[in-house]
């Protein structure tokens, strides 16, 4: 079997010092496709999505975290970046003062070597047609980073940011949420733009309309900081017409398992 | 606290000397042993003293040091002649060590003055009789360091700008320096009414070897509706105290817009006030200041209400690190009979380190009670979710320092208007974060 993929193995982790979030997540994510992990609120899902970005904030107290075979667990954030992770924020922050254009050549450089600059017209080629793959203004290019973004404007960032940085393995982190239907497409289309052999992806999502858009090769239900089943894309329809408790009872657990902090 | 002295070098001896050799009018000289008279009667500032709470005084030591009387040679530094000719300056002048050593002028407008204040002297001392020491003199409460300026400053620039007159292109001096000591300079300005005119004074050398301190006063008069974009940016070699007081009279309409900048020097201390005399006058104070490696900057402003209807806005911001220092004291003063007075003051410190310390005091002292006045400020470490959100996109440690530092200091460089200025302060501010490829174009 290829090692080719996006791996979580038994992760058991924290908020630094804090309590204990997830408690022995699996998952595999093989390059090439694209996996989708819902779950109830609270379940743990961003939670999992930041500690694989490697968030200072979070604590691993076991398991692994893997990337085409290699631990990525002493890696710092930008090291697994640039390994080939990217992660779209659930909540994206504003940076003051800096552009969208000048953050994204920053990111771009980061990749390669002194030296060998990513060129002023290869790097606007390359932002225009991620503005256009996002049907999007070229303006915005000029805007610094999230300041005084609406909330659809954030999660559009973050896929264009995807499209200029060509991961090799992304997680959404509800991408969709909040957005309208067109904006919605506009969105999934940007994530199938960027789909292909050489890159896995994890789209993390409540709602079964994403996936009209973006069909996933296998569906994750995420509670209590466990992954408690996957199947194939039949399954988020199930999930979106039953809801979660069927599948929390099949494995006995209770559902304020997964409430409890966040209430 | 260690007490501060001036070692017994600053005589009155040394004042007479100096008098006889720059042959000044005798009401200069004058004017002159006023001020030392107030200097030997002020005490040196202790930490007791409302406006220097927290200043590391010794920094600001002055004893034994020798009154700089000329500079070693006249020559002007490559880098500084690059800067010159990188300006949009209408006019320059190089000023070191007491001695006007270059000047490029284009003056277009007619009545419009522009030279060192030696020169001033000479060709308008009427007018320069007028003004200096109008706005800093020895009857006012004149403080320690300002009187000894005063007393013993030896040149500066003169800035006149006729009535209706607005000159176009900035003006602008390099006060720079090549060996330590005791220095002081003085720059006037005038600007008359509904003239509008551009001057920056710029602070820098080559590092010296040896401790300069050097005393700066900056007496600005704006006339009924005059317009002033005035700059003092301090980048001193690491060798160099500086103590500067930038003063302001506004008349009626008259509008100011000041920025303050601190990156170089061991220490430095900016005191800025500003005195709304004219209904409907305004002042915008931006200060910006990057401290690293132990630097210690201070700052002190006044926003002076002193009559109705007027408007000052005031933003401070500075980043810390290498366990640097700053404190930032300010006091918005609303006389009575002030009404209508919009006033706003805001400090605002980045920590990039645990070591590095920041004080901010904000004071308001108002007596008329038809105001909108708000003072705050912020200290406080980079946040912390910025940091890893830049990383996450694969940004080194840093590069997302530098990206978060411009960030910050962003709220101030928005509002500058001079492009070439805030150009200079970017890439000074970028050379002090070791971002690669920027301190070779300095
Ligand atoms: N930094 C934190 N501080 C405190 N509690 C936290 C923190 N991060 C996560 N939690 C708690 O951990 C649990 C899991 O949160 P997480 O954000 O991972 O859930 P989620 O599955 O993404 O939920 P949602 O679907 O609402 O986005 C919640 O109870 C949350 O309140
Ligand atoms: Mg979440």
């Amino acid at each position: 079997m290829s090692d080719n993929r996006l791996e979580i193995r038994n992760l058991h982790a924290r908020i630094a010092g804090g309590e204990t979030i997830l408690k022995g997540v699996d998952l595999i994510v093989p390059s090439g496709e694209v996996h989708a992990l819902m779950g109830p609120n609270g379940s743990g899902k961003s939670t999992l999505a930041k500690l694989m970005a490697g968030d200072p904030s979070y604590e691993v107290l076991d398991g692994d975290i893997l990337i085409d075979g290699e631990s990525v667990l002493e890696l710092e954030p930008d090291e697994r970046a640039r390994a080939g992770l990217y992660l779209a924020f659930q909540y994206p922050v504003e940076v003051p003062g800096v552009s969208i254009a000048n953050f994204l050549r920053l990111a771009l450089n980061a990749r390669r070597e002194e030296g060998d600059e990513v060129g002023v017209m290869e790097f606007y080629a390359k932002l225009q047609r991620a503005v256009k793959a996002l049907d999007w203004d070229e303006s915005i290019i000029e805007r610094n980073l999230h300041e005084g973004f609406s909330g659809g404007e954030k999660k559009r960032s973050e896929v264009l940011q995807l499209l200029v940085l060509e991961p090799r393995y992304a997680i959404l982190d509800e991408s969709d949420s909040g957005l309208d239907v067109d904006a919605l497409k506009v969105v999934a289309n940007g994530v199938n733009a960027a789909r292909g052999p050489n890159f896995g992806a994890l789209v993390i999502t409540h709602y079964q309309r994403l996936l009209n858009y973006i069909v996933p090769d296998m569906v994750h239900v995420m509670s209590s900081g466990r992954v408690i089943e996957s199947g194939p894309k039949e399954l988020a329809m199930d999930l979106d017409a039953k809801g979660y408790d069927w599948i929390r009872e099949k494995h006995g657990i209770t559902a304020s398992g997964d409430a409890v902090a966040h209430a | 606290m260690a007490t501060l002295t001036d070692g017994a070098v600053l005589t009155a001896e040394a004042l007479e000397a100096l008098i006889a050799r720059l042959g000044e009018p005798d009401w200069l000289a004058a004017e002159r042993r006023a001020a030392w008279r107030t200097y030997q009667a002020t005490p040196f500032p202790t930490g007791r003293d409302e406006r220097w709470r927290y200043t590391q005084l010794n920094r600001f030591a002055i004893d034994g040091l020798e009154l700089v009387d000329a500079p070693r040679d006249t020559g002007v530094s490559d880098r500084i002649a690059m800067r010159i000719t990188d300006s949009d300056a209408e006019g320059t002048l190089v000023l070191k060590g007491g001695e006007l050593v270059r000047e490029d002028r284009r003056l277009k407008q007619a009545g419009v003055i522009f030279t060192d204040l030696r020169t001033a002297l000479r060709d308008h001392e009427d007018l320069v009789r007028k003004h200096l020491y109008s706005v800093v003199n020895a009857g006012d409460g004149l403080r320690k360091y300002a009187a000894l300026n005063a007393a013993l400053w030896t040149n500066g620039t003169f800035v006149y700008v006729p009535k209706d007159v607005e000159v176009e292109l900035p003006l602008g001096a390099f006060h720079t320096a090549d060996r330590g000591g005791l220095a002081g300079g003085r720059t006037l300005i005038v600007v008359e009414r509904n003239a509008k005119v551009t001057y920056l004074d710029e602070f820098t050398c080559e590092p010296l070897g040896e401790r300069l301190v050097n005393t700066g006063v900056t007496e600005i008069v704006l006339g009924d509706g005059a317009k002033l974009r005035y700059v003092s940016l301090q980048n001193w070699s690491r060798d160099v105290v500086q103590l500067n007081t930038i003063r302001a009279h506004l008349a009626r309409d008259a509008r100011l817009e000041s920025l303050t900048v601190s990156l170089g020097g061991d220490a430095a201390r900016a005191e800025v006030e500003v005195s709304l005399q004219g209904p409907g006058s305004e002042s915008e104070m931006l200060g910006l200041y990057f401290a690293d490696e132990g630097q210690h900057y201070n700052q002190y402003t006044v926003q002076h209400h002193a009559s109705h209807h007027a408007h000052s806005d005031l933003l401070f911001k500075g980043a810390l690190r290498d366990a640097s220092s700053a404190v930032y004291s300010g006091v918005i003063v609303v006389d009575p009979g002030a009404q209508k007075t919009d006033a706003y003051q805001t400090n605002r410190n980045l920590l990039l380190d645990g070591e590095s310390e920041a004080v901010s005091i904000p004071q308001l002292e108002i007596k008329a009670n038809d105001v909108k006045c708000s003072h705050g400020s912020t200290t406080g470490p980079v946040p912390e979710d910025q940091r890893f959100y830049l990383m996450s996109r694969g940004l080194r440690p840093e590069v997302a320092e530098h990206v978060l530092v411009t960030g910050f200091l962003y709220e101030v460089m928005s509002r500058v208007t001079l492009p070439k200025v805030a150009q200079y302060v970017e890439r000074v501010v970028q050379a002090k974060l070791g971002v690669p490829g920027v301190k070779e174009k300095l």
